[in-house]
C-alpha cells in the first residue's frame, strides 16, 4: 500500500444505533496529498475526522496509518499514540498557556523543543508572539498558532475541521493560501473538512463527497465539477437547476427519460444563441453589485431564477444553454 | 496548592493523633449510652479517676445503638447499654443483646420494680411524667387522673409534643398495660381532641406554651421543669415558676414513672468492669450528682432527690414491671397513629 | 449488529478507566446496594399499618415541604445571583459573599433559632411589644415555617449554581434581546431564565435532597414526614426494616429527581460550550432609587439565613457561656476543621475520579450509569451508617477469623466514618465538578490528546487547571456539609473523636438549646473560613479567564 491514510468500509452509529453517521467509507489517501471532505451539515464529515483522530471508537471497518492499523472493531490505539496532528474548528487553544507553551505542548523530542516549536512559529509567520496568551491574539493569528501547534510534533496526517469558518471572506481567501502554502512546504499529508467548495476546489488534490454518511464520489476537483455524479455533488459546487419537464418543454429541449438532468446556473445565457432558449419575462431583479439575480417567468409559466453579470434592459430577455453544458446523472 | 496540601497533613496529623490511642488495653470499658448530659460526663471522668479503668464513649440514640450491636454481633466492643427509658432496654433484651449480671451491692441499692425479672438491666434514675397545670387559671382539685384528661373539661387546654417521643409512648404502653387496648385508644383520641395545638416542639415548649396562655394543661416529665426553673434564660425560669406540678393516679395505680437504666452486653469483652461500673453508678455519691444537676429522682433510695423534687413532695409510683412498657411500646405507636396524635 | 461484533467491540473499548470506574461505582455503592439488598428481608410486620394510616401523610408533607421550598428557594437564589452578577448597586461586593453565608447554618440549629426568635417573648414579640403590638406572634412552627426554615439555609446551593452560570453569561445575547425591544426585566424571564435552568436544577436537586432529608428541623417542627417517618418507623416501632423500606422509596423519589435532572441538562452541551467564549459582562447601573432596592432585595435573604439566627445565638451564647466554655471547646473545633478537611479531600477526589474516569471509558453503559454512584446523598445519614456498618463489619469480622487482626480495625475507626461521609457527600462534590467540567470545551482535550498527551497529562496540563474554580467549591460545599453532619457522626465516629455538632446535639438533645448556641456558634465561625475563601475564588476566576 503506497497511501499514508488508508480507510476501508468504515461504519459508526450513534445512539446505539439509531443515528447511521458513517455508512461503509473507503478511501485512500497518497503521502503529501491534501484532501478535502465536503459535505452538507450532518454528512457525517466531522465524525470521519474524529475517527481517524481516535476521539471515536468506529463500528466496523478498518483505518490504517503509514500501513498501521489503528482501529478496527478488535484494536483502537488512542489518538496520543496515532501520530495524526488536528487543527480544531474553534482551534481550541489552551486558554491557560502562552502561543510558545501552546506550541511546545505536542513536541515528543525533549532536547530541542523550544528549537522546533520557534521553528514552526517562524514558519507560519508568527516569530515575535510566542509570549502572547491565545486571547490576545486576532482569529487568523490564533489560527496561525493552532496549525503551528498541530505541526510542531511532525505527524504523518494533519486534520482541519472547518479552518477558516470562523474568518471573514477577505481573510480567508488570503490565510486559505497561506495555510495550504506551508502544508505544502512541510509535505504532510492533509485531510480537511469544510462545507464550502470554494476552499475545497482552490487546494485539495482530491475532493470527498460525503452524503448521509456515504462517500458519494472522489475525485480531482476539476474532474468533480465536470463530471458530478449526482446532483447533489452538482449542487454542492454553485446553483443548479434541475431540469424536469416543465422547464424541458419550455426550452424545447427533449431528453431522456431515464436518467436526471441538470444545468449549472452560470451555464444559463441571457441574450446569446445557443442549442435551447426560451422567451421569459422578469418578474424580479435583484441587483448584487457585479451581477444581478433574476425571477423569471418562461413562456410557458415555469419559474427560474437566473445570476448574470449581462446588463439586461427591458421586460422580456432569451434565455437558453448549450446542449454541451447539461449534466446527466443516472438515477 | 502547596497550602492545600500542609493544611491536609495537619488535618490528618491531629485527627490522627486523636484516633490513634485507642491502643489495646484490657483495663477499659466501652460504654453505648444515649443519655448525654452534663452530669454523665462529670460521673464518667470520676469513674476513670477512681477505678483507673479506661471509658470509650459512643453517644448515639439507644435503637441506633441497638442496631448497631446486633450488627456487630459477637465482636461487639460494647460493654454496657444506657438508655434513657425502659422500653429500649426491653427492645436489647428480647433482641438478646444483654446478659444477666449480679452483685448484692446492687441488688441491695435498686427496688425490685426499677430492674429486669431476669437481672439484665437495673434503672440509674427516675422521671415521672406529670402534669404542669397553670397555677393562675387551674386549680389543683380539678385534676385527678391521666384518664380525667379525656374530660369534656379540657377540650382545647392540653399542651402535649409529639408522639414520636418515647416519653409519650411509654405513658401509652402503660395505660394499654393497665387498661387494655381498646381504653388506651379511646383516652389516646380523648387527649388529641383535648389538644390545644397540634403537637410540636419539646417538653419546654408545652409548659412555655402554657405559661403564654396557648393551653392550661402539658402533660410533661419532671425533669425538664427543673431545669427550667434553674435556666439561665429567665423567660424560661418565668416559664417554670407559672406552672405547677400535679402527680395524676394517686388514688388509683401511680404516677406513670420511667427509668433511665443500664445493661450489660452480651458479648461485653470486659463484665467486670462493667459491673462495677454499674455499682459506681448507683452508690450514694453518682446516685446524687444525678439528682443534683439533672433534676432525676434517684434510684438508691439512701439519696435524697434535689431540692425542687422535694419540694414537690413524695408521690405514688405505678408499680408496673417497666419491661411491659417495652412490650406494649409498639402497639402504642399504632394507636398514636390510627387516632391522629402527630 | 451480531453478538460476536458486539463481543469483539466491548473487548475492544473495555480499557483499564472502565475497570477503574466500575472498581469505584463498586466501592461506593456498597452501601446502597447493602441497603438494596435488605429489601429483600421484607418489611417490618407494621408495613401495613403504615400503609394504612400514615404513608399519605408522609408523601403528602414531603411533596408539600418540597414544593415551598422550591420555590422560595428559586426566588431567593435565583433573583439574588442575578442582581449581583448583573448590576451595580451600593455593598454588592459584600453581598456577593453574604449571601453564600447560610450555607454555614445548620437547618436544625436554623429551626432552633427561629423557634426562639418567634417564639414566647423571642425577639420579634419584644420588636412587636416595642411598637405597642403586644399580642402579635407568628406561629413558625408548622410547614410554612419549616419550608421558610430549610429554605433559607439551603438557598445558597441555588444562588451559589446560577451565579456561576450567570457570571460566564455572554452580554450579547442580552444586548440582542434588548434590541428586539424587550426589557430587562423580560428578558431575564424570557431568556435567562431559560438558559439558566439546567443550572437552577442542578441546584435545586442539592437542596431537594437535603429537604427530603432533613430530620432534626422537622420532627421539632412536628411536621411528619418521609423522613420522621423512617425514624419514627426504626425507633418507634423498632422495625429497621421498616425504615430501610421507606428509605427505598425515598430513594426511588430522587433517583426520579436525578433522572429528571439530566434530562433538562440534555441540551446543555451545545449553549455552554459557546456561551463561555465571550467576555464576561459588564454590570449594569440602574438609577438610585433601583440600585437600593436591589441592595434591599439582597439583605433580606442574607439577613433571614444567618443575622437573625446568629443574632439569635449569640443572645444564647450570652446566657449561657460562662457554663457551657471549656477550654476541651478548642480541640472539638480543631478536631472539627481536620476531620472536615481530609474527609472533604478525599470526597473531592472520588468525585473528580468518577468523573473523569467515567468520561475515559468508552462502554456506554457505564457513562450512563455513573450518576447512580452518587445517590447517597438522598439517603438519611442514619440508613447510610447501616449501609456502611453492615459490609465493614463483615470485613472486620472476616479479618478476625482468619487471624490477621485480633479487634475491629475498619469499625469505629476513622476509615469507617471517612468512607461513610465520602458515600453520603459524592453528589456534593460530583455536581459543582461536573458542571464546570462541562463549561470546558471537549476540543480542548480532544486536541490535548491529539497532541500525544495521555488522559493522565491531559488531565493535568489542561482540565485541571480550568475547572479549579468548580474543585473548590466542591472541596468547600463538602467541608461545610460535613462540618454539620450529626447522625451518621454519632454511630460511626471513633470513640475519642469528638465534633462540634456531636457537641451542639448533645445540648440540643436535652432541650438546652441555649447552652446548644456556643457550639453551633463555632460551626458557623470554621464553616465561614473557607466559604469566605470560595467566593474570593469563584470571583478572581471570573476575571482571568
Amino acid at each position: 500500500m503506497q497511501a499514508t491514510l488508508n480507510i476501508s468500509n468504515l461504519s459508526k452509529s450513534f445512539d446505539q444505533g439509531k443515528v447511521k453517521a458513517l455508512d461503509g467509507i473507503t478511501f485512500n489517501v497518497n503521502q503529501g496529498d491534501i484532501c478535502a471532505v465536503v459535505g452538507e451539515s450532518g454528512s457525517g464529515k466531522t465524525t470521519l475526522i474524529r475517527l481517524i483522530a481516535g476521539l471515536e471508537e468506529l463500528d466496523s471497518g478498518e483505518i490504517h496509518i503509514e500501513n498501521h492499523l489503528v482501529a478496527s472493531i478488535k484494536k483502537n490505539v488512542a489518538p496520543e499514540k496515532r501520530d495524526v496532528g488536528m487543527v480544531f474548528q474553534e482551534y481550541a487553544l489552551f486558554p491557560h498557556l502562552s502561543v510558545l507553551e501552546n506550541v511546545v505542548y505536542g513536541i515528543k523530542n525533549s532536547r530541542s523543543k523550544k528549537d522546533t516549536a520557534l521553528e514552526t512559529l517562524d514558519l507560519v509567520g508568527l516569530k515575535g508572539f510566542e509570549k502572547r496568551y491565545p486571547h490576545e491574539l486576532s482569529g487568523g493569528q490564533q489560527q496561525r498558532v493552532a496549525l503551528a501547534r498541530a505541526l510542531a510534533p511532525k505527524p504523518s496526517v494533519l486534520i482541519l475541521d472547518e479552518p477558516f469558518s470562523n474568518l471573514d471572506a477577505m481573510m480567508r481567501y488570503r490565510l486559505r493560501n497561506e495555510v495550504f502554502n506551508i502544508i505544502k512546504k512541510t509535505g504532510v499529508t492533509a485531510i480537511f473538512v469544510t462545507h464550502d467548495t470554494q476552499d475545497a476546489l482552490a487546494v485539495a488534490d482530491e475532493i470527498l463527497i460525503l452524503q448521509n454518511g456515504k462517500l458519494v464520489q472522489k475525485d480531482e476537483a476539476s474532474a468533480l465539477y465536470k463530471k458530478p455524479q449526482s446532483i447533489y455533488v452538482a449542487s454542492l459546487f454553485g446553483n443548479t437547476v434541475q431540469l424536469n419537464k416543465g422547464l424541458q418543454t419550455a426550452f424545447k429541449c427533449p431528453l431522456k427519460e431515464d436518467c436526471c438532468h441538470a444545468i449549472r446556473n452560470e451555464s444559463l445565457t441571457v441574450n446569446q444563441d445557443c442549442d435551447y432558449v426560451s422567451e421569459a419575462e422578469i418578474l424580479k431583479r435583484t441587483f448584487l453589485g457585479t451581477h444581478s439575480q433574476l425571477l423569471l417567468k418562461l413562456d410557458n409559466g415555469e419559474h427560474l431564477t437566473v445570476v448574470t453579470n449581462e446588463p439586461v434592459l427591458g421586460e422580456t430577455i432569451k434565455i437558453g444553454f448549450n446542449s454541451k453544458d447539461v449534466l446527466a446523472f443516472d438515477e | 496548592m502547596q497550602k492545600i496540601i500542609y493544611l491536609l497533613l495537619i488535618s490528618i496529623f491531629v485527627v490522627g493523633c486523636k484516633s490513634d490511642n485507642k491502643k489495646e488495653d484490657s483495663n477499659e470499658l466501652t460504654v453505648y449510652t444515649h443519655r448525654h448530659y452534663e452530669s454523665d460526663q462529670e460521673l464518667f471522668k470520676r469513674f476513670e479517676e477512681e477505678s483507673g479503668i479506661k471509658l470509650n464513649i459512643v453517644n448515639a440514640s439507644a435503637d441506633e445503638l441497638i442496631q448497631k450491636m446486633s450488627l456487630e454481633g459477637e465482636q461487639s466492643p460494647a460493654d454496657v447499654l444506657i438508655t434513657v427509658d425502659a422500653g429500649r432496654l426491653y427492645r436489647a433484651k428480647s433482641q438478646n443483646l444483654l446478659q444477666s449480671f449480679s452483685s448484692s451491692l446492687i441488688d441491695s441499692i435498686v427496688p425490685k420494680h426499677l430492674k429486669d425479672e431476669d437481672g439484665q438491666w437495673v434503672g440509674l434514675t427516675k422521671r415521672a411524667r406529670v402534669i404542669a397545670y397553670s397555677k393562675e387559671r387551674i386549680d389543683s382539685t380539678q385534676l385527678s387522673t391521666y384518664e380525667n384528661l379525656t374530660s369534656q373539661e379540657w377540650e382545647d387546654k392540653i399542651l402535649v409534643r409529639s408522639s414520636s417521643n418515647i416519653y409519650n409512648q411509654s405513658l401509652l404502653a402503660l395505660i394499654i398495660a393497665n387498661k387494655g387496648q381498646q381504653s388506651a385508644e379511646d383516652w389516646a383520641s380523648g387527649v388529641v381532641e383535648n389538644m390545644a395545638r397540634a403537637p410540636k416542639g419539646n417538653d419546654r415548649d408545652q409548659v412555655k406554651a402554657v405559661a403564654n396562655n396557648e393551653g392550661d394543661l402539658a402533660i410533661v416529665n419532671t425533669y425538664y421543669i427543673g431545669k427550667l426553673l434553674n435556666s439561665e434564660d429567665k423567660n424560661e425560669v418565668e416559664a417554670g415558676k407559672s406552672v405547677d406540678i400535679f402527680f395524676p393516679n394517686q388514688e388509683t395505680t401511680g404516677t406513670h414513672i420511667n427509668v433511665s437504666g443500664i445493661g450489660v452486653a452480651k458479648y461485653s469483652p470486659n463484665k467486670e468492669n462493667a459491673v462495677q461500673f454499674i455499682e459506681f453508678l448507683l452508690q450514694e455519691k453518682a446516685q446524687s450528682i444525678f439528682a443534683g444537676s439533672n433534676f432525676e429522682y434517684p434510684v438508691n433510695p439512701n439519696v435524697e432527690p434535689a431540692d425542687i423534687l422535694k419540694s414537690w413532695g413524695d408521690f405514688k409510683e405505678d408499680n408496673l414491671s417497666l419491661n411491659k412498657l417495652g412490650e406494649y411500646n409498639k402497639e402504642a405507636v399504632i394507636i398514636f397513629d390510627k387516632v391522629g396524635w402527630k | 449488529m451480531n453478538l460476536k461484533h458486539r463481543f469483539f467491540k466491548l473487548k475492544r473499548d473495555l480499557n483499564r478507566w472502565s475497570l477503574l470506574l466500575l472498581l469505584i461505582l463498586a466501592v461506593v455503592s456498597v452501601p446502597i446496594l447493602t441497603i438494596g439488598l435488605k429489601l429483600f428481608d421484607g418489611p417490618g410486620e407494621s408495613w401495613n399499618h403504615i400503609l394504612e394510616y400514615v404513608l399519605f401523610d408522609y408523601l403528602k408533607n414531603s411533596f408539600l415541604l418540597a414544593l415551598f421550598c422550591s420555590i422560595i428557594v428559586i426566588l431567593f437564589g435565583v433573583t439574588t445571583a442575578w442582581l449581583v452578577s448583573r448590576f451595580e448597586f451600593p455593598f454588592r461586593k459584600q453581598l456577593e459573599w453574604l449571601l453564600i453565608l447560610p450555607l454555614s447554618v445548620p437547618a436544625y440549629i436554623m429551626a432552633y433559632a427561629y423557634a426562639g426568635v418567634f417564639g414566647y417573648s423571642g425577639l420579634f414579640s419584644k420588636l412587636m411589644g416595642a411598637f405597642g403590638i403586644g399580642d402579635f406572634r407568628i406561629e413558625v412552627m408548622n410547614i410554612y415555617g419549616l419550608s421558610l426554615v430549610l429554605s433559607i439555609s439551603l438557598f445558597p446551593y441555588v444562588y451559589v449554581s446560577s451565579r456561576t452560570f450567570f457570571l460566564a453569561q455572554a452580554t450579547n445575547l442580552l444586548e440582542a434581546s434588548r434590541m428586539l425591544g424587550i426589557s430587562e426585566f423580560k428578558s431575564f424571564f424570557k431568556l435567562i431564565f431559560p438558559l439558566a435552568r439546567p443550572a437552577i436544577i442542578a441546584g435545586l436537586v442539592l437542596v431537594l435532597m437535603e429537604v427530603l432529608n432533613d430530620y432534626g428541623a422537622a420532627s421539632y417542627y412536628g411536621v411528619s414526614t418521609f423522613t420522621t417517618g423512617i425514624f419514627r418507623s426504626w425507633f418507634s416501632l423498632g422495625e429497621p426494616e421498616t425504615a430501610i423500606y421507606l428509605s427505598a422509596i425515598l430513594l426511588l423519589i430522587v433517583f426520579g429527581l436525578i433522572l429528571f435532572e439530566k434530562w433538562q441538562r440534555r441540551h446543555l452541551n451545545f449553549t455552554s460550550a459557546k456561551m463561555s467564549k465571550q467576555n464576561y459582562n459588564s454590570r449594569l447601573k440602574p438609577k438610585k432609587a433601583n440600585q437600593l432596592w436591589f441592595t434591599v432585595i439582597c439583605f433580606i435573604p442574607v439577613f433571614l439565613g444567618f443575622v437573625l439566627p446568629v443574632i439569635q445565638l449569640i443572645i444564647w451564647v450570652e446566657q449561657t457561656f460562662s457554663k457551657v466554655w471549656t477550654v476541651e471547646f478548642i480541640s472539638i473545633t480543631l478536631e472539627s476543621f481536620g476531620i472536615a478537611f481530609l474527609t472533604a479531600s478525599v470526597t473531592v477526589l472520588v468525585a473528580l475520579l468518577l468523573l473523569f474516569f467515567t468520561r475515559w471509558n468508552k462502554i456506554e453503559l457505564l457513562k450512563t450509569s455513573s450518576k447512580l454512584g452518587v445517590l447517597g446523598y438522598a439517603i438519611p445519614g442514619i440508613i447510610i451508617a447501616i449501609g456502611v456498618l453492615i459490609p465493614s463489619l463483615y470485613i472486620d469480622k472476616w479479618l478476625i477469623e482468619k487471624n490477621i487482626t485480633s479487634k475491629l480495625i475498619l469499625n469505629a475507626t476513622l476509615i469507617a466514618l471517612v468512607y461513610a461521609y465520602v458515600v453520603r457527600f459524592l453528589a456534593v462534590a460530583y455536581q459543582p465538578l461536573e458542571s464546570s467540567s462541562l463549561k470546558i470545551d471537549r476540543s480542548l482535550s480532544d486536541s490535548s490528546k491529539v497532541l500525544g498527551k495521555g488522559n493522565f497529562k491531559t488531565f493535568f496540563k489542561i482540565e485541571f487547571p480550568l475547572i479549579r474554580a468548580g474543585l473548590l467549591s466542591a472541596f468547600i460545599l463538602v467541608f461545610i456539609d460535613i462540618l454539620k453532619e450529626l447522625p451518621l457522626t454519632l454511630i460511626m465516629k471513633p470513640y475519642d473523636v469528638n465534633t462540634l455538632a456531636v457537641k451542639s446535639f448533645e445540648y440540643a438533645s436535652d432541650e438546652m438549646v441555649s447552652s446548644a448556641a456556643l457550639p453551633s456558634l463555632l460551626i458557623i465561625l470554621t464553616a465561614l473560613i473557607p466559604a469566605i475563601f470560595l467566593n474570593k475564588l469563584l470571583l478572581k476566576n471570573a476575571s482571568n479567564s
